[in-house]
């Protein structure tokens, strides 16, 4: 029988203590590489091999990828499925003793030229999840003291592989929902910081501001913001297109460029043409963002304000008249960057408003996948002409979230809502 | 999403089905940047009932791509919603577009 073991009761009490030590110690690791090291230290220590390789299963590209033991440092091994010992163990999902290495067929000799390491025999074994999907295989080589691998050695390699395919399988759920509060965690940091790029306060003399903005799924594309200067108060609403990390990098550039802008421009529509060369330029993805800038004198009321493809915003008139700023037609900020933009004027009386927005208002669906619209949102502004901004905002987002009635927003949502006060 | 893919001669003609919005733009933009070397590309956008800002930014991609490549592309068939947020975004003067696929065709005939 075995050598060293002496009687075979003897030798399935040692291999028994062995096993329990394994699974002892790796009930305690949850990572997986410190995990692989030690079922391969132990399996090398127990299985009395010279030698062992897990190679992990490579479910995407269908390969196996060699995870080597000891000091060896090279570059992984990749085997396709059914190629080679470990290749064919895989395929078959059973577990192979080749007791003479160089007269198997299925035997590659390449590693051991490369290596000057001398393989005789291979003892294989296939690691797999509870639920039989394949992990990878173990795989060790030459039974020390010129033996060969016994039935008994199949044995104990078998229960040994089922110990390490459990716990192999949980190390990597575990690296899973680590992952995903990894991403969780910093979506909700970029999430902040991106909140925290938007104004709270707002300008209290001469005009009354409100805004909101509702990200749809942790962080978004849209943004608002309020710049007093000089006796005149800037405002922007604006709508990154797509969603997502990406789409809130280029919200935060967006913003930038509006600030950097604003200091020493003379009207909208020049802030609006820096703003696109600055985004036009060097965009491969085609991000593009739709931008509403109005510049309000708080002296005399008047209103000067540029559209680069964004919803035409509504004026609200004391006397009860809503009027739609339509578009001049001039593009989204990013795509064309020799795009010319227009100014449009109007005034403001004491007593009016302004009601800037984000589609993620008109294009909120109920859970029958209707759209919110235009016509509702102007239904409902009509009744809203004399109502203070934050009146205003709360009414609109409150309505907008009743029709979408819990179904997952599907956009950013903005609203600001500003009224020149009377006297 | 569902995407139709036909060749009529030297005409490579691309009908996306369904909604186009930001969880389905990345199935658009790699089925029809695929198609960026066609010399001649027709867009038929019968199928399309919804397009967010996701979507345009795919057809956007695709115009440059095509025109890198020194191909031709042509929209055709935009719905009535569609056709509104090409305009609302100002990107309409940015492409060719045709009212129908007949139209298209000949346009890329020529």
């Amino acid at each position: 029988m075995t050598p060293l073991g002496g009687t075979p009761d003897a030798r399935a009490v040692r291999d028994l203590g062995s096993l329990l030590e394994v699974s002892k110690a790796l009930a305690v690791l949850v990572e997986l590489d410190p995990l692989l090291k030690v079922i391969l230290d132990k399996a090398t220590e127990v299985m009395e091999a010279e030698r062992s390789t897990i190679f992990m299963h490579d479910e995407k590209l269908s390969v196996l990828r060699s995870h080597l033991s000891g000091q060896i440092k090279r570059d992984a091994v990749l085997l396709h499925l059914g190629v080679g010992i470990a290749g064919h163990v895989a395929k078959t999902l059973s577990l192979l003793n080749v007791p003479d290495a160089y007269a198997d067929p299925r035997f590659n000799p390449k590693f051991d030229k490369e290596t000057g390491f001398h393989t005789r025999n291979i003892l294989c074994a296939p690691l797999l999840s509870r639920d039989g999907r394949l992990l990878g295989v173990i795989q060790l080589l030459n039974k020390r003291d010129s033996a060969v691998f016994s039935t008994e050695d199949e044995t104990l390699l078998l229960a040994f592989a089922s110990i390490a395919g459990v716990a192999i399988d949980r190390a990597r759920l575990v690296a899973e929902v680590v992952e995903s509060k990894r991403i969780e965690e910093s979506l909700r940091l970029a999430h902040d910081i991106q909140m925290g790029m938007l104004p709270r306060a707002f300008p209290g003399r001469g005009v009354s501001v409100h805004a909101t903005l509702q990200p749809a799924r942790g962080v978004g594309g849209d943004f608002y913001d309020v710049l007093a200067q000089d006796g005149r108060v800037w405002f922007a609403v604006g709508d990154v297109s797509g969603k997502g990390m990406g789409s809130a990098l280029f919200m935060a550039i967006t913003l930038t460029l509006f600030r950097a802008s604003v200091e020493g421009a003379v009207s909208p529509a020049d802030v609006l043409t820096r703003m696109n060369r600055g985004l036009a330029r060097d965009n491969e993805r085609a991000m593009f963002v739709t931008v509403f800038i109005a510049v309000l004198d708080l002296g005399t009321g008047t209103v000067t304000c540029a559209n680069g493809g964004h919803n035409p915003p509504y004026v609200l008139r004391e006397t009860g008249v809503l009027e739609c700023l339509k578009n001049a037609d001039s593009p989204a900020l990013g795509v064309l960057e020799e795009a010319t933009y227009a100014n449009t004027d109007f005034r403001l009386l004491p007593g009016d408003g302004l009601f800037l927005y984000t589609d993620g208002i008109t294009e909120a669906q109920a859970p029958d996948e209707s759209f919110y619209g235009v016509e509702r949102l102007e239904a409902l502004l009509r009744g809203l002409v004399s109502s203070s901004p934050a009146e205003c905002v709360d009414r609109v987002v409150g309505d907008v979230n009743r029709f979408a009635s819990g179904a997952p927003p599907a956009d950013d949502l903005t609203a600001l809502a500003l009224r020149r006060p009377r006297g | 999403m569902d995407i139709r893919e036909e060749r009529r001669e030297a005409i490579f003609i691309v009908a996306p089905k369904g909604r186009v919005d930001s969880n389905t733009s990345s199935a658009l933009e790699t089925s029809v940047l695929g198609h960026a070397r066609e010399a001649r590309l027709l867009v038929d956008l019968s199928g399309v009932e919804y397009i967010s800002s996701a979507g345009l930014r795919v057809f956007l991609m695709l115009a440059r791509k095509v025109k890198e490549a020194g191909g031709r592309l042509v929209l055709c068939s935009m719905g009535a919603s569609v056709r509104q947020v090409f305009d609302l975004a100002g990107f309409t003067a940015l492409f060719a577009v045709e009212a129908s696929v007949e139209q298209g065709l000949s346009r890329l005939s020529l």
